[in-house]
């Protein structure tokens, strides 16, 4: 695509550089989420909420986590989605 | 480094990579560990705290919860080693440079 702007050459180097880090800091963040597949993961929500899972993906721009076994305090539910708007943090271990 | 976490950008966030950092998150948790990348879609940061032997506890906190994150300490090469090869496949580490 056309360059609207005419952009010296300084940025086009701090773009590669940007999109460099982009990438690194990406893949890792993939291979992580690689490695949780199957494991059991402790989420902690708003209000001091914390709910055990056995994790199993993510979508890509990470809206939804999908789980199974997810432990509410009315019950356990088989398969479920979590928003992660509504998720502060979660831990799992290696 | 106050609020704004998710609008940093990778520049930015590569800089915390490798060191001890405690991120206020939500109204009342704080985290402590190795960061080890920064999700640059979501701005998630993977945290790293290693216990004995080869163990070690990782907690992501979501960027969008972040509130506060502060460097504690530099890693050390024996860290940064043990953080880079956490996830990766043997066959391809490379080490990111912070």
């Amino acid at each position: 695509s056309i360059p609207t702007s005419a952009g010296s050459e300084s940025d086009a180097e701090q773009l590669q550089e940007e999109q460099h880090a982009r990438s690194v800091l990406r893949e890792t963040f993939l291979r992580c989420l690689l490695s949780i597949s199957n494991k059991k993961v402790q989420f902690r929500m708003h209000e001091k909420v914390k709910v055990d899972a056995t994790f199993g993906a993510s979508d890509i721009d990470v809206l939804n986590f999908q789980v199974s076994d997810l432990h509410t305090p009315i019950g356990v539910q088989k398969e479920a989605l979590i928003r992660c708007q509504d998720v502060i943090s979660f831990t799992f271990d290696v | 480094m106050q609020c704004g976490w998710p609008l940093l950008g990778p520049l930015q966030w590569i800089r915390y990579v490798n060191k001890l950092v405690k991120v206020k998150a939500g109204k009342d948790e704080e985290h402590r560990g190795w960061l080890l990348t920064v999700d640059p879609v979501s701005a998630s940061l993977v945290l790293v705290n290693f216990g004995e032997g080869e163990g070690a506890s990782v907690q992501v906190v979501m960027g969008h919860a972040v509130e506060e994150v502060e460097v504690l300490q530099e890693a050390n090469e024996e860290i940064t080693d043990r953080l880079q090869a956490s996830f990766l496949p043997p066959r391809n580490r490379t080490r990111l440079d912070p």
